[in-house]
């Protein structure tokens, strides 16, 4: 069932893409946060990169989107990397975090 | 701004007198203070300027107020010394070599116009204080023209410095340098981040090792700018390596409490350089 302003694609064993587009409706964190969870354990994922490369900014709100994801992700063993941030993004999100996030970076799918 | 309308008897002639042939009077400041050893000026181009300078003269003296100190006319006079202090500092003049030109022209303008008009201005008060409400005004713009030069200077050579105390090189394939040399301010911190995260995005830098060993000293915002960075460059997806913290600086910020949890440190340059090729899986031999 495709879950609403993202697409998950498998891209290894184990590792999957989570895409998300400009129609993600983050205010519906809870909901959407059950349906990933739902598929990731459904498909036995170990990794979900997420990728950043289309957003410019992250604010609070999105932080606090990713921040929840990744925990709920980590709560069934998956580890969630966000890849490709934005120089603009990571100026941003380093001026309001006083901590390392829960979710790991990497600059690109590991591998490539 | 508009002076006393009332003009005393001596006011009344100056602003009536046809004003001529005073350029031989008006040369003799310049070649004192330009021309000869000093070199900043030759005789064709004061001529000019001082040419210049006497139809400005007849034009303020001649126009509907003379003594409104608002007037286009004096205006134009403004900007005539603005451009001849420029010109004169732009060839390595000084600014006093201007000012005393300025203040000795003054003197020079009242004789000249007393010996072509036969009237006894120098006896006048009036007149006096009105050539030093003038000139007032002059030797002011050719100060401000000094400090607008100055400060134009002074940013030129921030910029330049800037730009030279923080090459970012990329000394192996996905592995950048950074030195930061002098002192970290704030608006430095910033452009130096905006610099490394647009070549961390553009090389895909997987290791950035940023050496502190020109760094003398830090403060609050500072230190907490340099986290930021490193924090930046991790949210990039890349390791951040800090090397050379001098111990003066180390004490400092365990006294400003900032936490170095999840940032690699290593004594020099060469070690950070070394974490950074561990990490990346190369191996370098002797």
């Amino acid at each position: 069932m495709p879950i609403p302003g993202l697409h998950l694609t498998q891209i290894g064993s184990g590792d999957f893409l989570l895409d998300p587009s400009k129609s993600l409706n983050i205010s519906e964190r809870d909901r959407l946060i059950v349906s990933i969870v739902e598929y990731l354990l459904r498909v036995r994922a170990e990794r979900l990169y997420y990728d950043l490369s289309d957003l410019a900014l992250i604010d609070q709100v999105y932080y606090a989107w990713l921040d929840a994801l990744a925990r709920a992700a980590q709560a069934v063993n998956v580890r969630m990397i966000c890849i490709r941030m934005q120089p603009t993004a990571a100026f941003a999100l380093s001026k309001f975090l006083h901590k390392m996030p829960v979710f790991q970076t990497a600059l690109e799918i590991q591998g490539r | 701004m508009t002076a006393d309308n009332t003009l005393s008897e001596k006011e009344k002639a100056l602003f009536e007198l046809k004003v001529g042939n005073i350029a031989s009077y008006l040369e003799v400041p310049g070649q004192k203070y330009f021309c000869g050893d000093n070199r900043l000026m030759d005789n064709e181009e004061l001529a000019d300027l001082t040419r210049e300078f006497e139809s400005l003269v007849v034009s303020l003296l001649g126009s509907e107020n003379p003594k409104n100190m608002d007037s286009t006319e004096l205006q134009a006079m403004k900007a005539f010394f603005g451009n001849l202090s420029h010109r004169i500092l732009m060839r390595g003049g000084h600014v006093e070599d201007v000012v005393r030109y300025t203040q000795t022209l003054q003197l020079a303008l009242i004789e000249a116009l007393e010996k072509t008009s036969g009237i006894a201005f120098r006896q006048s008060r009036s007149v006096l204080l009105y050539f030093t409400n003038i000139f007032y005004e002059l030797i002011m713009a050719v100060f401000r023209t000094y400090l607008d030069e100055r400060e134009h200077t002074l940013q030129a050579q921030q910029d330049e410095i800037r730009e030279t105390a923080t090459p970012i090189t990329e000394i192996w394939d996905g592995v950048l340098t950074l030195p930061i040399i002098g002192t970290l301010d704030s608006s430095r911190t910033m452009l130096v981040m905006e610099a490394l995260l647009n070549r961390i995005a553009k090389d895909h830098a997987k290791a950035v090792v940023m050496d502190l060993t020109g760094v003398k000293n830090i403060d609050s915002q500072v230190s907490h700018h340099l986290i930021q960075m490193v924090r930046a460059v991790q949210l990039m997806g890349s390791d951040a390596i800090v090397t050379g913290i001098h111990p003066e600086i180390a004490r400092a910020l365990v006294s400003l409490n900032i936490d170095f949890n999840n940032i690699t440190t290593r004594a020099s340059m060469s070690d950070g350089l070394k974490e950074a090729f561990r990490r990346m899986g190369i191996t370098v031999s002797h």
